[in-house]
């Protein structure tokens, strides 16, 4: 599958510029990490790939046919997993799934393979069955998400961790090839996130995965291509190694006593406690800014990390992290 | 089962048989492979059943999952259609709505009861299916608005939307609810119809059951199922929808209930015949849901196009669904013809006429009698259609014209017909028909040669109109295999402005004219029916049976006389009654025998007539010592003329007859139309003056208390009497005197012209029906009883007749009695 973005731009009817010019091309089988802050354009841009919008301008071609003409097929191809979505909460989760499985015609279109038994993907009947395919692929998903026992249960009495696994299960079936996922890990616990984290890896080997997320950890692992969004505009879109490598020599840590006695600095604020949400208050260090992006209290006083385009004296360089390469290039921008 | 499975084995490559070795399934899984099998890889076809047949899932362990698994085959779309109605079905609203509609036919027998008829099938047919109808359609449309809202208030749509486009879905949720609908009608069909059937009792007809369910309640539910998605659609706010979907359902039910076309939720049905066949009312009432089903179906079409896609508004998703495609503007292109279709069912609809809703108006009657041409025969060649409900005939008129210039004919023809042909002397001769209709009759005039002899032949035909006036109260014009009536302009064109034989007058017109002059407009009808209907001329004539043809009809003929002519045919018995010296020949419904059998109603009969010859004298009408009485297919009423008594099926349902209060009489109306033989028949009183309080209905209805009086016994009967007929009386002039447009005329002429006609005609109503009898029995009271007012009636009615003006006036009345006008006025001081 082959998604090509051209020029495109949104503007919402109330007159906010959701995405500028954006130009992307993405091709399976690849699992691509979308970053960005919040109103960085990330939700606005898989509404677009899953045709819940239409451009104000430009082109989203899809295995070379425009979007509108190519509507059908991609919804088709499509497993959608929103950050915001309501269930049937009178049925159970295998009546929803098959709900599901049925809207998107499963039943009668088959399918090339399954997220969770690659085995079978070789074997003559998951290639050529038609018949009893419905219920085998709403077992597959089921199962996929560990929801063997609450198959059966209504989809009112599941917790909110469960009501998630319901949502990526249906993202899942039929084995889409092309799979958005926004926010899929959220209510997960840790366990279950490495489980889906590998279960999307794994998914990826031959289709296209587009994974919107906040946490770092989930994209750092698994995705083979980044893209980093802010105010509507693509800053990076590479491999996470190249998007490490952009912020080496710029990621420090340092004592914040020290940084207090520099007397050309003000007092370091507070970053936010989400370690993803850089501090929109810099220091000004000698005519540079610093991004603090993490600050540790210890025994010997407040250990601080921190980007910036050039390091000051009192911070030692540490090698970058994804997370670092990220906050990076966002403050950057914000500089800007 | 086993040679296909040696067979299998043998022909399966070595490489595919661990897939159906190690299947949990193994036929299943055969099953798979049979239907996606390459060419030529098996030459056992013939052999071999294929496995989707019902024997290849008997014997399987596994027969329902291979069963499911061909359906799940299934056509997208109609395994969406099938997994939302599950999933409706899965709903507790839902079942709720399904519940309640279930019950909601029991408004029809307690609270809601828009049909007024007395009938079995009306009361316990027609009304609760009606209420159904209406409460049904009602709850289903909250229940399509909930649904319609809940995806997107519960953020579903986010799923739906990514998987199947918003149309689509919105189409599969509209099906899904109209399936649900169509499951709900068959569960209240199935409940009610053992609760109907009871009811309703030995008279209650499987078709009548099915046909008002369907049509009365069934489509109620679509219609608003297709109101309540349309409003949403456009608005995408419940609220709103719901405002739009209350305001549309209660215009429905208050300003357009008494407009049959625009009732859209509750049609405009006063009544179901037990005794005979309800096609005709059915048919208009369909008429009128399929309008509605057309229209709503286009703006529902239209709706669909906006609903909100790409994150645009109403215009922008609309310009959006049409711009898209070319190809899909048959979408749009649908709507219009669906709007433009039930427009013009709605215009051109075939059940009502356009007469002058002003009944005052009488021009055709007074059209003057053409001079120098004469009447000499009129035959009459009629073949009703009992299956689409239409006439075709052909009237031949022997005139002559001695006028030796060109005539124009004048008839009233009914204004559902259309004319075909008209030749004289086997010449075209030129025609037209008027727009202008009065009392259901259009104005057909035909200009004829100079020649002496006239054979005027007229080929006609059509589905017949009723009289706009009546459009709330369809039906009178039935015609079926079990029952029509062809009356006048129904049967035959009819002639106007001819004056009978005998009667060549100068400078009159047909109302001038005495009904008992019209006599010789000699006639002869044929009339060709099914083998089991029986004809019964509305006249001293009796049909003789012409041909039995070979397609199981039978033409029968009869001699008439008038220009008119009343024809009744249906499924009847007859019972013969020797009473007052005639011969009663007694017609009812074959359904109703076992009712009128167990009512006595031949004795009934009897006893009435015997009463009113023996108090005012035999009838002068009873011709040639026959009177026909005839039930009739519920009509809201009788009439009566010489030698024949219609008498309303109402008045003979087996709750009226079995009603203890009343006797053993079976019904007043029937005494009514009885006591018109006496009183009332056309010549009797001048018809008119229209607005008069003086008519053949007040000697009727008084003389009908006082029978009923008599015959229920003094003691029981005699306050029956006086509940059901004085206080009744007094109660109607009371309303009447306090009522404001009577008290204040100056409002009543600041109305529109049809406001006024309504109140006249009800004004108008009271005076004849209530103030007059209640005059009668005030004058009673002044000439000294019962006694002394039965023998001046009976003077009264066997006086010697001034065939000048033979009409029996107030003055009349009152010079017998010796009474003034002011001594029987009733105004309170």
């Amino acid at each position: 599958m082959e998604i090509n973005i051209k020029n495109v731009s949104m503007t919402y009817p109330n007159g906010k510029q959701a995405l500028k010019n954006l130009s992307l091309w993405l091709r399976s089988p690849s699992l691509v990490g979308l970053l960005g802050p919040n109103g960085a354009g990330k939700s606005t841009l898989m509404k677009l790939l899953s045709a819940a919008l239409l451009p104000t301008s430009g082109v989203i071609e899809i295995n070379g046919q425009p979007l509108p003409q190519a509507e059908k097929s991609l919804k088709a191809r499509l497993g959608y997993l929103p950050q915001d979505f309501g269930l049937f909460d009178e049925l159970t989760v295998e009546q929803f799934l098959e709900y599901m499985a049925t809207l998107k015609g499963i039943s009668s279109r088959g399918s090339t393979s399954s997220p969770s038994s690659a085995a079978s993907h070789n074997t003559f009947a998951s290639r050529h069955s038609t018949m009893s395919h419905h219920t085998t692929t709403v077992k597959d998903a089921i199962r996929a998400v560990n929801l063997e026992k609450n198959a059966k249960s209504r989809i009112r009495t599941l917790s909110g961790g469960q009501r998630q696994r319901t949502g990526i299960a249906q993202a899942l079936l039929g084995s889409p090839d092309f799979l958005i996922l926004d926010e899929p890990t959220v209510g997960l616990d840790p366990e279950e996130r490495i489980r889906f984290r590998n279960l999307f890896s794994r998914a990826a080997q031959d289709r296209l995965v587009l994974l919107s997320t906040h946490i770092i950890e989930d994209v750092q692992s698994v995705c083979n291509q980044l893209i980093v969004m802010n105010h509507g505009k693509i800053l990076f879109s590479g491999t996470p190694e190249e998007l490490i490598q952009s912020a080496s020599g710029h990621v420090g840590v340092f004592w914040e006593k020290e940084a207090q006695n520099n007397h050309t600095a003000p007092r370091p604020l507070c970053i936010t406690e989400q370690p993803l949400h850089v501090t929109n208050q810099p220091l000004h260090v000698t005519n540079q800014t610093l991004h603090i992006t993490a600050r540790i209290n210890t025994a010997n006083g407040v250990r601080c990390r921190a980007v910036a385009d050039t390091l000051p004296p009192f911070a030692q360089p540490e090698e970058p992290s994804l997370e670092d390469a990220y906050l990076y290039l966002i403050s950057r921008e914000v500089t800007q | 089962m086993k040679s296909v499975r040696l067979l299998t084995l043998k022909i399966l490559p070595p490489n595919r048989r661990h897939v159906f070795r190690d299947a949990p399934c193994a036929r299943q899984t055969f099953a798979d492979w049979w239907y996606t099998r390459p060419p030529g890889a098996c030459r056992f076809t013939l052999k071999v059943p294929p496995p989707n047949r019902r024997h290849a899932f008997r014997d399987a362990p596994c027969a329902r999952q291979t069963f499911m698994g061909r359906w799940n085959a299934c056509p997208p779309g109609a395994c969406r259609f099938t997994l939302e109605l599950r999933r409706l079905l899965q709903s507790p609203l839902t079942w709720l709505t399904i519940f309640l509609t279930l019950l909601s036919p029991l408004a029809g027998l307690y609270i809601y009861q828009p049909a007024s008829a007395s009938t079995m099938h009306t009361m316990y047919l027609a009304n609760p299916a009606l209420a159904g109808g209406a409460a049904g359609g009602i709850l289903f449309a909250l229940l399509t608005v909930y649904e319609l809202d809940r995806a997107g208030r519960s953020r579903m749509d986010v799923l739906v939307d990514a998987a199947v486009s918003p149309l689509t879905m919105a189409l599969v949720r509209l099906l899904a609810l109209a399936g649900a609908a169509i499951l709900t009608l068959g569960a209240v069909m199935a409940l009610w119809l053992p609760i109907t059937a009871k009811l309703i009792g030995s008279v209650f007809h499987m078709e009548d059951y099915l046909l008002a369910y369907v049509i009365f309640m069934g489509l109620a539910l679509p219609l608003s199922i297709l109101a309540a998605a349309s409003a949403f659609q456009f608005t995408r706010r419940a609220d709103l929808s719901l405002a739009i979907f209350a305001a549309f359902a209660g215009l429905s039910l208050t300003v357009w209930s008494d407009r049959w076309q625009l009732c859209w939720l509750n049609p405009c049905v006063w009544a179901l015949s037990d005794d005979f066949s309800n096609l005709r009312i059915f048919r208009s009432a369909a008429w009128m849901r399929m309008t509605w089903l057309g229209a709503l179906t286009g703006i529902w079409i239209l709706s669909w196009l906006s609903i909100r896609q790409y994150g645009k508004g109403l215009l922008g998703s609309l310009s959006q669904s049409l711009a898209r495609n070319a190809r899909l503007l048959y979408r749009p292109a649908a709507a219009f013809l669906l709007l433009v279709c039930s427009g013009t069912a709605f215009a051109a609809q075939p059940f009502v006429d356009q007469s002058n809703p002003d009944q005052t108006v009488m021009t055709f009657l007074e059209i003057p009698f053409l001079e120098g041409v004469s009447f000499l025969h009129r035959s009459v060649f009629v073949c009703p259609d009992t299956a689409a409900g239409t006439v075709a005939g052909k009237a031949i008129f022997q005139l002559q014209n001695h006028s030796g210039q060109t005539q124009t004919l004048a008839f009233g023809i009914n204004p559902g017909y259309k004319i075909s042909s008209v030749q004289a002397n086997g010449r075209d001769a030129s025609f037209s028909v008027s727009d202008d209709q009065e009392y259901n009759e259009s104005l057909l005039q035909v200009t004829i040669p100079p020649a002496e002899d006239i054979e005027l032949s007229i080929e006609y035909g059509g589905f017949p109109q009723e009289d706009s006036s009546m459009s709330a109260m369809q039906g009178r014009l039935e015609i079926s295999d079990e029952y029509l009536c062809l009356e006048n302009s129904v049967l035959s064109p009819r002639l106007m402005n001819v004056p009978p034989v005998n009667v060549p007058l100068k400078n009159v017109s047909a109302k001038d004219v005495p009904e008992a002059e019209y006599v010789p407009y000699p006639t002869t009808i044929e009339i060709t029916l099914p083998a089991h209907m029986t004809v019964i001329p509305f006249s001293p004539s009796q049909p003789e049976k012409l041909a039995e043809n070979t397609d199981g009809t039978i033409t029968w003929r009869y001699e008439d006389s008038g220009t008119g002519g009343i024809l009744y045919a249906g499924d009847y018995l007859r019972q013969d009654i020797e009473a007052g010296g005639l011969t009663i020949q007694l017609y009812y419904g074959r359904r109703h025998q076992a009712v009128m059998e167990a009512a006595g109603a031949a004795q009934a009969v009897k006893a009435v007539v015997d009463y009113c010859t023996e108090h005012y004298g035999p009838l002068s009408f009873g011709a040639d010592g026959t009177l026909k009485l005839i039930q009739s297919r519920v009509s809201g009423g009788g009439y009566a003329r010489n030698g024949a008594s219609l008498l309303d099926e109402v008045d003979f349902t087996a709750a009226n007859l079995d009603d203890a209060g009343k006797g053993t009489v079976p019904g007043e109306v029937m005494i009514h139309e009885l006591v018109h033989q006496w009183w009332g028949l056309a010549n009797m009183f001048d018809p008119a003056s229209a607005n008069d309080a003086w008519s053949a209905e007040g000697l009727t209805v008084y003389t009908t208390y006082r029978i009923v009086k008599e015959l229920y016994g003094e003691d029981s009967s005699s306050s029956y009497a006086r509940e059901n007929y004085v206080k009744k009386w007094l109660q109607a002039v009371d309303d009447y005197q306090k009522n404001f447009y009577v008290r204040n005329p100056r409002y009543l002429a600041a109305l529109p012209q049809k406001e006024q006609l309504n109140i006249s005609n009800s004004l108008s109503y009271v005076r004849r029906y209530n103030e007059m009898p209640l005059k009668i029995l005030k004058a009673e009271q002044l000439v000294g009883g019962e006694e002394a007012m039965d023998a001046i009636l009976c003077d009264l009615f066997n006086r010697e007749l001034d065939y000048t003006y033979p009409y029996l006036t107030y003055s009349d009345f009152l010079d017998a009695c010796g009474l003034t006008e002011e001594e029987l006025n009733l105004k309170k001081n």
